[in-house]
């Protein structure tokens, strides 16, 4: 991956290629940000990689706190201080930090405060699509929203200037195609960041107590009156074609590149009203818009949150105006990505025009081509020690126990053929929800976490059984990482995100702490004793704890290459009766079957060990590593 | 030029990232306009992986159209079938002939299918198609991983680029650690001439 210092450079003018979360921690550095807190979370994870790899360079100070909330608290404290701070987050994690934000409002800041929220249309790497425009509208604080790289990195620089004229913490809400995608960005002017700043007494205005919350509503509803006015001149609320008055486009996000390019491939002369500030809507320039033309379209991802508030709008200023969208009637989907093809279909069937593109003709011919092609979703890696978890878990429990998962690489495990994963919601629901599963079947339940999601939120749930005496088994696969999301530190790995050492806290220490009796740490690829322990602690009559601990094997082979150490991969021997235990049992994308024998493919192989462990006639042959 | 679409498929850990950040910077060295998407987390461990690089004045969107790719590279015949749709007669399809069998395969004992079935299939959509040995001419190089560095050079060779070649090596000597340039550059090169010399690999 590209090196991160061309982030540092001192150069205004000099047009890079940037991801678009790059993009938003060059705007970290343009801005004078002091402090960055985020928890690692896809499609939001590389900004605070990418600060993390240049924080001490650029003089400023991030961390991976446990988990959203905490980060945004840490945050809180220094804004009002008067430094300036950045939280970062993918959109489930405003859920997590909600508690915090929505009385944030009413406190405000006195430094620059911006939260990312990066929202997952699609669900590329989350368990739900949820709008997050919607906290703008909850908490009442402003909301930008890029389009592009570039406007991601002037509105993170904008956020801190808008955060700072009104005293509010402003949202940035991006979505992945705006966070995962590169392009060209200009740089701005460096600002050296202030670290320190000063805690002043007012606790009228930051002592929480409802005789203080109530005033400070008041003065947080006018301060949305002032964002509002601001939102009616902001740049980045614009016209961007005139159109000939027939149709008019309002839209944001990456919407807008979907509805220009769609509009362009229809012939279609429209009016562009892209909003790039979407709380408090510019309610008069909208107003102005809808009486331009005589059709309006709103075009945006997911929810049809512009929609809503157009139409509302509409009442006042153009109560006749005709206005098509996704609601009542769906030209556009409401569900998933947006793409240009959507869009062209959606203008097709509003304006009658002929797409210059036959899809149904595409369509038909592509699915006789990929008729019966297997498919291809995300596996555990070669040699993944939460194999030899998954393994270790049916094997002693065949298969009859409830296995609630949670967030993270081990939530592959649900598919076969390990087949460990029952139910999943949310990050450290595993814990909880086996408790009521339990208690409403009596079935042994082996809950599973990974390390990073067990600091994040499983600590409340894991107390819970101990208090209320639920007998579950949580299995903590503990890898030494956060592997998922990019191999970020945690609080159990004894490293920061400014690359420091730190206090381990261990897992097992934690449950102890929280009182569960019976704790033990096991070696996953250790099957015999995995399995022993394991036993044990399904049996145990109150909770119990196992931390599978062995490292992220995605992790220990780059540190492998980058030390030059070989690794030397399994063979096969002739004692295999091609009997498939290996195949059906573990799913190793290593293991593959060639000329109707199994085989072992020595450019994925770990020489993990334990397709060697489990095969009935020792037929594969590890070691030498 | 108003745009020139490439779609880059194949399986995660075969370096796509990497490709469609060499292509992306190209364009950029040269003062084009450029979107390159890509799709981390979750969907990269192991599975299906699409990256879009778009070059050119009209480019805003970061996903190609349907029918619209002017190249598909194909880092692994499945995948390169799974995309298609992006493909027209218009698409050069650039494909690694290297397996990567899914697991689901394996675990239903069905049989991978031959390289005559897959040709066939993208024949259906377009008759411009080339096949590389991108694994060998990377283990040649000195490292497998370099397979990707080796499809885009074989690209480059194919003459369908926006970007110049020195672009490309400039990217790359900015995009590849010092220690891994050398052999970087070899399957580059490798990927270069097996294109440009070996027409016989013309399907
Ligand atoms: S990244 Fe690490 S933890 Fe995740 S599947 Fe790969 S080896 Fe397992
Ligand atoms: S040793 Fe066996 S299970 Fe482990 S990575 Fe190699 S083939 Fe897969």
């Amino acid at each position: 991956m590209p090196n991160l210092r061309v982030l540092l450079s001192d150069e205004p003018g000099k047009r890079v290629l940037l991801l678009g979360n790059e993009a938003i921690a060059r705007g970290i550095l343009e801005a004078g940000i002091g402090v960055v807190t985020t928890y690692p979370g896809t499609p939001a994870s590389e900004i605070g990689d990418s600060v993390s790899a240049i924080a001490e360079e650029a003089g400023l100070y991030m961390e991976y706190s446990t988990n959203e909330m905490v980060a945004v608290e840490v945050a809180a404290g220094a804004v009002n201080c008067g430094v300036r701070a950045l939280t970062a987050m993918k959109h489930v994690g405003l859920n997590v930090a909600a508690d915090a934000v929505m009385t944030l409002a009413y406190i405000g800041v006195r430094g620059g405060y911006v939260i990312v929220t990066a929202d997952d249309p699609q669900c590329y790497s989350s368990q739900n699509e949820q709008d997050n425009r919607f906290y703008a509208l909850l908490s009442n604080l402003p909301c930008l929203e890029p389009s592009t790289p570039q406007e991601a990195k002037d509105m993170t620089v904008s956020a801190v200037e808008l955060s700072e004229e009104l005293g509010l913490p402003v949202l940035l809400r991006t979505t992945t195609r705006v966070n995962h995608t590169r392009g060209p960005v200009v740089y701005g002017n460096l600002t050296k960041p202030k670290l320190k700043g000063e805690f002043v007494r007012e606790p009228n205005r930051l002592v929480m107590v409802p005789a203080n919350a109530r005033p400070m509503h008041v003065k947080l509803l006018e301060k949305a009156e002032k964002a509002e006015e601001i939102s009616e001149k902001s740049p980045y609320n614009t016209v961007v074609y005139k159109g000939n008055g027939e149709l008019g486009i309002i839209c944001s996000g990456s919407a807008y590149n979907y509805a220009a390019e769609a509009t362009s491939l229809l012939g279609l002369d429209v009016g562009i009203l892209k909003l790039g500030m979407t709380h408090p809507l510019p309610e008069r320039m909208i107003g102005e818009f809808l009486k331009t033309y005589k059709k309006i379209v709103v075009v945006e991802e997911l929810e049809p949150y512009l929609e809503m508030n157009v139409k509302a709008i509409a009442k006042d200023y153009a109560p006749t105006a005709e206005i098509y969208g996704k609601m009542r009637r769906s030209y556009f989907p409401r569900k998933g990505e947006l793409s240009t093809r959507a869009v062209v279909t959606g203008l097709a069937e509003i304006t009658g025009k002929k797409p210059p593109i036959d899809f149904g003709e595409i369509d038909s011919k592509y699915a006789e081509a990929v008729k019966d092609l297997p498919s291809r979703p995300p596996i555990l890696c070669p040699g993944c020690p939460h194999r030899a978890s998954f393994y270790v878990i049916r094997k002693v429990t065949g298969g009859k126990a409830v296995y609630p998962t949670d967030i993270g690489c081990y939530a592959l495990g649900f598919a076969p053929p390990l087949s460990i994963g029952d139910i999943l919601i949310c990050m450290g629901s595993s814990v909880s929800t086996a408790q009521g599963i339990n208690k409403a079947t009596g079935v042994d339940t082996v809950a599973v976490i990974g390390d990073s999601t067990f600091f994040h939120a499983a600590i409340p749930g894991l107390i819970n059984a101990v208090y209320n005496n639920h007998k579950v088994t949580l299995a903590v696969l503990d890898n030494l990482t956060t592997a998922m999301t990019g191999h970020q530190p945690h609080p159990g790995t004894g490293t920061t995100g400014m690359h420091t050492t730190a206090t381990r806290v261990l897992i097992e220490k934690v449950a102890e702490g929280c009182g569960v009796k019976y704790v033990r740490v096991v070696n996953p690829f250790n099957i015999d004793e995995a399995s022993r322990v394991l036993k044990e602690a399904v049996q145990y009559p109150g909770p119990s704890v196992v931390v599978f601990r062995a490292p992220c094997t995605l992790m220990l082979m780059s540190e492998k290459r980058r030390k030059g150490i070989k690794t030397v991969p399994c063979r096969v021997t002739d004692r295999c009766t091609n009997c498939m235990a290996c195949i059906k049992l573990l799913g190793c994308p290593a293991i593959t079957i060639k000329d109707g024998k199994v085989s072992i493919d020595e450019t994925l192989c770990t020489a993990c060990g334990l397709c060697a462990s489990i095969c009935p006639y020792k037929a594969i042959e590890c070691g030498g590593s | 030029m108003d745009e020139f679409n490439i779609v880059l498929a194949g399986v995660g850990g075969q370096g796509i990232l990497l490709a469609s950040e060499i292509l992306g910077t190209a364009a950029v060295k040269e003062g084009l306009n450029v979107r390159v998407s890509e799709i981390h987390g979750m969907a990269q461990r192991g599975g299906a992986v699409v990256s879009n690089v778009r070059i050119g004045d009209k480019v805003l969107a970061p996903t190609v159209l349907e029918g619209k790719a002017d190249v598909l590279l194909g880092f692994e015949p499945l995948e390169t079938l799974r995309n298609l749709k992006f493909a027209s007669e218009k698409t050069l399809v650039l494909m690694n002939d290297e397996t990567v069998p899914p697991t689901e395969l394996m675990r239903t004992m069905k049989k991978y299918p031959g390289l005559n079935e897959i040709t066939e299939k993208i024949h259906r959509f377009t008759r411009k198609l080339i096949v590389v040995k991108a694994a060998d001419l990377a283990l040649k190089a000195g490292n497998i991983l370099t397979r990707n560095v080796a499809l885009i050079g074989a690209l480059a060779a194919t003459g369908n680029l926006p970007v110049k070649v020195e672009s490309l090596e400039e990217a790359l000597r900015e995009l590849v650690p010092a220690k891994y340039l050398e052999v970087n550059l070899k399957a580059f090169k490798l990927g270069f001439e097996a294109v440009g010399e070996n027409k016989s690999s013309r399907f």
